[in-house]
């Protein structure tokens, strides 16, 4: 069984083991964190509201992306949800590389490295095992074009898969402006994911911001 | 957490907080009533003062849960402060929110 940020870093994966471009952007390390939060949140370590995301428990979960997050999270002050992403997305990629680890020790992917001019490094991280994958995609898209409700774990992946810009991995841009309403409607169901998506809206309005300061 | 019986429908009237520590009973005990089987299922909340994140999350199990055994199923009477929350995730979207008890009724009528 994955958890759901391991099912958010599978989402950035290419056929061809490549990490998908969205996944450079600050949405996905946003979404990877609100994905840790919401587990925490599932596992009884933390809680939020409209005012604050609380820590309950310092207690590891024995897994070491969650821990890593809550660990910083227990170091910080209480801070409102989208502030309290915000502050933890520096340890993104750190979470990322830490659910990548562990899902290759259940061999689900492995590394591998590459060099071109035997200078320049790329890794990739070709999927063995591509059912948790596709399982994920296939939830997903049940959800989206059926009229059930999602289970909350299926409200806050599609939540925070959308917010991160990883559906863009598997729908095409027409599709997904199709699907606008019924995402609206069902990816927002969980305070955290959105708390992610306001994270992510202020982020991105913030780097708007500043890239029309003149530079002098 | 109480319950009533109305023309067929059972209120549930959760009160106080519910935060993570409440969310697990406050889950079983609506699970329960919708095993039950009744016309539909309304949850009460004029009593309720305060909703986490795992609170909230019980809503959208129950929902499931009575939608899959084919029972109505609504929210009523929340206090602004449980409101905001059900607004700010857009819970009136999918889950039928009614402003008092008898619009409830009503609208599993």
């Amino acid at each position: 069984m994955v958890t759901l940020v391991e099912e958010l870093v599978l989402l950035a994966i290419e056929d061809d083991g490549s990490v998908a471009y969205t996944a450079g952007a600050p949405g996905f390390g946003m979404a990877v964190i609100g994905a840790a939060l919401v587990e925490l949140n599932q596992l009884g370590r933390v809680d939020a509201d409209t005012q604050a995301l609380r820590v309950l428990s310092k207690e590891p979960t024995g897994g070491a992306a969650l821990d890593r997050v809550l660990a910083e999270l227990a170091a910080q002050q209480e801070l409102p949800i989208d502030q309290a992403v915000r502050a933890l997305f520096i340890h993104a990629p750190e979470v990322v590389r830490l659910a990548l680890a562990a899902l290759a020790a259940r061999n689900i992917l492995h590394f591998e490295e590459k060099r071109f001019l035997w200078v320049l490094k790329s890794r990739r991280y070709p999927i063995t095992d591509g059912r948790e994958q596709q399982e994920a995609k296939l939830r997903i898209m049940h959800s989206l074009l059926g009229d059930e409700l999602p289970t909350p774990h299926d409200s806050a992946l599609i939540g925070l898969a959308a917010a991160g810009g990883l559906l863009e991995a598997f729908l095409s841009t027409a599709e997904i402006a199709r699907l606008e309403k019924r995402l609206e409607n069902i990816g927002g169901l969980d305070l955290i994911a959105r708390g992610v998506e306001s994270a992510i809206q202020d982020e991105n309005a913030e780097r708007a911001k500043a890239a029309m300061l003149p530079p002098y | 957490m109480n319950t009533e019986n109305v023309d067929g429908l059972t209120v549930a009237l959760p009160a106080g907080r519910l935060d993570f520590g409440a969310a697990a009973p406050f889950q079983q005990q609506l699970e329960q009533a919708v095993a039950a089987k009744p016309r539909g299922l309304i949850v009460d909340c004029s009593s309720l003062d305060y909703v986490s994140s795992a609170g909230l999350r019980v809503f959208l199990v129950a929902a499931r849960a009575a939608k899959a055994a084919g029972i109505g199923f609504a929210v009523s009477s929340m206090k602004p402060a449980v409101k905001e929350v059900f607004d700010l995730t857009g819970f009136g979207n999918v889950i039928t929110l009614c402003a008092d008890r008898a619009a409830a009724v009503a609208a599993l009528a």
